[in-house]
């Protein structure tokens, strides 16, 4: 790989040269996550908040890194990548290792990774290198349509055959809103929508009972209060006990005592609402909202469609999960296992957000550069 | 490289914007919801939060125990070795199961029971496996119990009655309550019959109970609050160990009871009652045939006949009767008649025991021979409700009132009685035969035992009672003239002294102490004119159930009496051959322990 190379390229140039407006907002989120799981892990650094530091700070090292990347070479390489992930997809479907009831997990011998994670990027990198060669007038053709939805779909049957039907329908969110970005035609959304809409019946009336059950269940967990519904009551129970100030770090009753599952990862917020009250979620919920402006500042200064679709579209999968995660632990959406980004404990979601941070430093230092059809 | 038509970028921004929009929007529900939830509902959310993790645990203590007067223990807490698991420390619980199955030799089908239970009980509580284990598998289990992970050996606490069937209507028992897991670590206990029920909530004692904080699984997190209880109360009764043993075993295979107690202050030594049942079984769980046998026993093992036995007093209310006629004035004190072993009133014939009668008889005479003719002439002469007042001054036909549950209350009729009962009125006829304490008065022998104490002091009625120190409802006055008690306690002293009385065989002379007392032989059929003329059939020739009753109420010494005692033995043949024999050798045990009580007494006196 080369390095962008027009201007003088000092170490400094290239450390400080990026946006550290987004990156500071990165680890002001971050930090949120390291207090949290110092806090969960019984006020302890171990075992998750001194790995959530470090991860943090490996992951500025590569956002600067991949900032420094030549922006052509990331465009050209963009259908190499999806390739690359859409065929790991495949071999996951083949050899992946079994966790949690799916095949989520391929294992490489050094590091085990989710394909299906980083094809969030893939999509995203594909997709705009697509839209690139495309006149606004062409966008809505069909020709010029079917290509797009070969991309979003192929990537996103494999995940749902894993089986992990959140995250299949997350890619698909995602690669229509680029399709949306790009400029289709609003009629087709409509017709999607109505498709959908119509389909819904039939569909439903041949479904069984018990299969019934677990998508009502899906969408109302309190109808099931020992099961399904049991980790949302509690969740609720967690963050409406915070109130105003919340209960103090440390000291939240609900993630303590094991109330809630996965508190380190996927309910994370729930131990912060419940130890930093109202004031808290409100002051994490607008260092999102401040990212996603940043986001958009950026993506209007660049000069190339490639540049503005991959800024969007990770922004779109960015408040996506923020979003997702927090209507499912407040009760407002399914249970669909989606970390809220930066914060919940994990490596392939840091990893997968921190490529996406860096591949937006990396269009927003080459801005005024142009990559061609 | 081509030049991008201008259109891309403008249609970018607009959609960019309207997309950030439905953002913006989409998190304002976000901001909603959390206000809803952390500002509108925190307090029923912080309520629930709280629900979720406190939890509170009772702490067990000690029950108390029961003593009799010298604290001789009648019921104590016993060591219980028991055997749990707490099953997530298991490793294979099957290997488990058959090891101890081995040792402790439980069934097959308790074993699958148990293995089923195992399933659903808490992972991290112990489980009981056995308890009431004997000291030899339970020393087998501990020398095993490194070998068997998740397994323990504890020692908790059971009920233990000393005396067992002895002392088992008096005392009573408990039954183990335990909680909803079915078979929890400790038992509590909860009396269910006699002075453990009584006095449960002395016995009990204060469980003492802790807050603690649980986690999501419900194990203990740490302890927030402590209140350690206080153990049960002991309880001290008037009962003495060594008469109430007595009473019993005198009483045998009869069914019967026996009642003992002190002719001033109403303190009961001995309430037995026979046949018997084991508290310590009933305590430990019994198994439901032995219970369903208790019930069907015609005997009525579980039936504490000393208060809820009904008998006609039979003879033993002639003193009665003559104090009422005395009282009445309605003959002299040296009235008498000749018995001719029969009695003609309103066209019916009244016999008497003594077929060729007792010649002539006076109040002395006719007490100490128990002459029926001279009773039923002299009810006549007295009335009714002249001698149903006298009962009722003596306590028949009412309940005395005594700590031990189950009593009852018994029938003394007069006219206003028969009255409300009955559709036609009092008979004349009725009046002759209450004269012998038969027809429809009932009593309990604890009222007999009660209504002979007063005889014997000569003043007043006491309230028996079982509980040293409790508050008896106090003694009732009798009022009575010296002179006519003199004359009654002559009589009784000449049932048992006099070579003509019908209890002769039963004297006794205990370093000079002697007995007085009254026999009594209750019938329990009708004897018809043909039977008569042919030669009444004697007990032993009858079935049990249509035996007489046989009575006998007696006090010792003659001065200054300091015991009382009544017996009835159910179907059991004649008063003076059956009851009174019993009831000396109970009255000798209880003079042989007079000094020790009335030194105990003196003692306490001097305390109090």
């Amino acid at each position: 790989m080369s390095f962008y190379s027009a201007r003088a390229s000092t170490w400094q140039d290239r450390i400080l040269g990026v946006n550290w407006t987004v990156i500071g907002l990165f680890l002001a989120i971050g930090c949120v996550g390291v207090l949290t799981q110092y806090s969960v892990a019984g006020e302890s650094f171990g075992p998750w908040a001194w790995r959530h530091i470090l991860r943090l700070i490996v992951a500025v090292g590569l956002m600067i890194a991949i900032a420094n990347l030549s922006l052509r070479t990331v465009y050209r390489s963009s259908y190499i990548i999806y390739g690359a992930l859409a065929a790991a997809l495949v071999a996951v479907e083949l050899f992946g290792s079994i966790n949690m009831g799916a095949q989520r997990w391929l294992d490489l011998g050094v590091v085990k990774f989710q394909p299906s994670e980083l094809m969030r990027i893939g999509i995203v990198l594909a997709l705009a290198r697509y839209y690139q060669g495309i006149e606004a007038s062409d966008v809505s053709r069909l020709r010029h349509i079917i290509v797009p939805v070969i991309i979003i779909c192929v990537p996103a049957l494999l995940v749902f055959r894993q089986p992990d039907l959140g995250t299949a329908i997350l890619l698909v969110v995602i690669g229509f809103s680029i399709l949306f970005l790009a400029g289709l035609s609003l009629r087709y959304f409509m017709l999607a929508g109505i498709g959908l809409a119509s389909s819904f019946p039939i569909v439903w009336t041949r479904l069984q009972n018990y299969q019934q059950n677990r998508i009502l269940t899906f969408f109302d967990p309190e109808r099931d209060p020992l099961g399904a519904g049991y980790h949302i009551i509690q969740s609720k129970i967690g963050i409406g006990s915070g109130g105003l100030m919340g209960k103090g770090i440390g000291d939240g009753t609900q993630s303590r005592l094991n109330f809630l599952p996965e508190k380190h990862t996927d309910f994370i917020f729930t131990i912060f609402a419940e130890e930093t009250g109202f004031v808290g979620s409100l002051i994490l919920i607008g260092l999102f909202i401040a990212l996603l402006i940043a986001l958009f500042f950026v993506a209007r200064e660049l000069k190339t469609h490639f540049g503005r679709l991959l800024v969007a579209g990770f922004g779109v999968s960015l408040f996506l999960y923020f979003f997702v995660n927090l209507a499912m632990v407040m009760g407002l959406a399914p249970v669909v296992g989606v970390p809220l980004p930066f914060v919940s404990y994990g490596g392939t979601s840091l990893l997968t957000f921190s490529i996406a941070m860096g591949l937006i430093l990396c269009v927003d230092r080459q801005a005024s550069i142009d990559v061609g059809r | 490289m081509k030049r991008r038509k201008e259109g891309r970028g403008e249609v970018f921004s607009r959609r960019a914007l309207i997309m950030g929009a439905g953002q913006l929007a989409l998190t304002g529900v976000l901001v909603g919801r959390l206000q809803y939830l952390q500002l509108s509902q925190a307090d029923k959310y912080a309520t629930l939060a709280e629900d979720n993790r406190v939890n509170y645990e009772p702490l067990a203590v000690s029950r108390g125990r029961i003593v009799d007067r010298f604290g001789v223990e009648l019921a104590s807490n016993d060591q219980n070795f028991m055997v749990s698991v707490v099953p997530e420390q298991v490793e294979d619980i099957d290997r488990v199961l058959s090891h101890l199955q081995s040792i402790l030799g439980f069934s097959d089908q308790y074993s699958a029971e148990t293995r089923k239970l195992l399933t659903k009980a808490p992972k991290f509580l112990p489980f009981t496996i056995a308890d009431n284990v004997s000291w030899e598998a339970f020393a087998k289990v501990n020398l095993n119990v490194p070998f068997l992970p998740g397994v323990q050996a504890v020692v908790g606490e059971k009920r233990s009655y000393e005396l067992a069937e002895q002392a088992a209507h008096v005392v009573g028992y408990v039954g183990s309550s335990r909680n909803r897991e079915g078979r929890a670590q400790s038992s509590y206990f909860k009396g269910r019959a006699g002075l453990e029920l009584a006095f449960e909530d002395n016995l009990k004692g204060e469980a003492g109970n802790r807050r603690v904080e649980v986690n999501a699984l419900g194990r203990i997190v740490r302890e927030l609050e402590r209140r350690d209880g206080n153990r049960g109360d002991d309880l001290s009764l008037s009962i003495d160990a060594e008469i109430q043993k007595t009473a019993t075993q005198v009483l045998g295979d009869h069914s019967g009871s026996i009642v003992v107690m002190d002719a001033q202050s109403g303190d009961l030594y001995a309430l037995a009652s026979t046949p018997s049942f084991d508290p310590n079984q009933l305590s430990s769980g019994i198994d439901e045939k032995s219970w369903n046998e208790l019930l069907q026993d015609d005997h009525k093992p579980l039936m504490n006949k000393a208060l809820a036995g009904l008998y006609a007093p039979g003879s033993t209310f002639k003193m009665i009767v003559a104090l009422a006629a005395l009282e009445a004035g309605v003959v002299p004190r040296d009235h008498d008649l000749e018995c001719t072993g029969v009695y003609h009133f309103g066209g019916q014939d009244f016999h008497c025991w003594e077929k060729d009668g007792h010649g002539v008889v006076g109040f002395d005479t006719a007490i100490a021979r128990s002459c029926d003719v001279f009773f039923y002439d002299l009810a006549l002469k007295t009335g009714i409700d002249a001698i149903s007042a006298m009962a009722r001054r003596f306590g028949l036909g009412r309940k005395t009132g005594i700590e031990v549950p189950g009593e009852k209350a018994g029938v003394m009729p007069d006219r206003d009685w028969k009255r409300a009962n009955y559709a036609v009125g009092w008979q004349p006829g009725e009046t002759v035969i209450t004269g012998i304490g038969q027809g429809y008065i009932l009593t309990t022998p604890i009222q007999l035992a009660a209504m002979t104490a007063a005889l014997a002091n000569g003043l007043h009625l006491p309230s028996p009672r079982t509980v040293m120190g409790s508050e008896s409802e106090g003694s009732q006055e009798l009022g009575l003239d010296p002179e006519h008690i003199a004359l009654v306690q002559s009589g009784m002293i000449n049932v048992v002294n006099d070579r003509r009385g019908t209890a002769v065989r039963s004297s006794i002379n205990i370093g000079g102490m002697k007995m007085a007392g009254k026999t009594g032989t209750v019938q329990v059929r009708r004897i018809s004119k043909e039977e008569r003329e042919e030669g009444i059939v004697k007990n032993e020739d009858l079935p049990w159930a249509l035996r007489d009753h046989a009575l006998f109420v007696g006090y010792a010494p003659l001065d200054n009496p300091r015991f009382v005692v009544a017996t009835v033995v159910e179907h059991g043949g004649g008063g003076s051959s059956v009851a009174a024999p019993l009831s000396a050798r109970v009255m000798k045990t209880a003079l042989a322990r007079k000094s020790v009580i009335e030194a105990q007494q003196a003692l306490k006196a001097e305390q109090g």
